[in-house]
């Protein structure tokens, strides 16, 4: 099914695992995929958000007032007792050798720190539910706007909730896509 | 950030356990540093002799340690 999603789309889902992991969330859940779409520049989800009133600073905050997540991983805490800072070395590392390159090293792996975060039910559902956009707006691509429409989707975790307390509504938000979409097309 | 200096603070009691866990991190995350180090050097073409005067190991100690991983 990734084949078919956009590269934008691509890096949000990629994204997504990063906001958990920033989090010390254990899974990758629908809000750390609504989080991620912040991360990735110029993306219709995020224009189609702006529009109805949504940025970051909402959405952060939203997220801020869910239960609280997570502790940092037991190495981070044990390194910072020495004063290092384990998150900006997997930045400065990230920045020299790519995402994730800390990580993924064999060293890490054996330790379980790369240890992959599964996408909980709700993620995948949103991830399943932007297939069906796609298909129902009669797109042959999956893109952040699809993403974001798989959110809108009742019973669909907290990135559901927040989005929708927000006035954000699927029907209308399908609309905008729409018409965003054609616009692009257009021009 | 208030949470790792609460942690810091812990650390100057002088508790082994949380003495201990730290080196225990620190060795963690040198090897992973050393290995995608190691890594990008093969990577451009340096030998084993030149990593391991760098690294101020033995060129038998650094190959012994990384040859299995294929370069």
């Amino acid at each position: 099914m990734f084949e078919r999603f956009t590269e934008k789309a691509r890096t949000v889902v990629i994204g997504a695992q990063k906001q958990a992991r920033e989090r010390g969330a254990d899974t990758i859940r629908s809000e750390h995929l609504l989080a991620a779409l912040f991360d990735v520049p110029d993306n219709l989800a995020v224009t189609v958000l702006a529009a109805l009133g949504v940025d970051r600073d909402v959405v952060e905050s939203e997220i801020g007032k869910l239960r609280p997540d997570g502790r940092p991983t037991p190495d981070a805490e044990a390194l910072a007792t020495l004063g290092i800072d384990l998150d900006e070395v997997r930045r400065q590392v990230e920045e020299a050798f790519g995402p994730g390159a800390l990580d993924r090293t064999r060293a890490a792996s054996s330790r379980g720190w790369g240890a992959h975060i599964r996408f909980d039910r709700t993620a995948k559902k949103v991830l399943e539910l932007a297939l069906r956009e796609a298909l129902l707006l009669k797109h042959n691509y999956i893109g952040t706007e699809h993403i974001l429409l798989g959110m809108l989707q009742p019973a669909n975790g907290a990135a559901h909730d927040i989005l929708v307390s927000h006035g954000v509504r699927q029907d209308a938000t399908r609309i905008l896509v729409e018409e965003f979409v054609r616009g692009r097309r257009a021009g | 950030m208030t949470d790792a200096t609460k942690v810091a603070a812990a650390a100057s009691s002088r508790d082994p356990a949380v003495g201990l866990a730290a080196v225990a991190s620190l060795r963690g995350l040198l090897e992973s540093l050393e290995e995608l180090q190691v890594t990008n050097a093969r990577a451009q073409g340096w030998s084993w002799q030149q990593i391991a005067d760098v690294l101020r190991v033995s060129r038998q100690a650094v190959h012994k340690k990384y040859r299995r991983f294929g370069f």
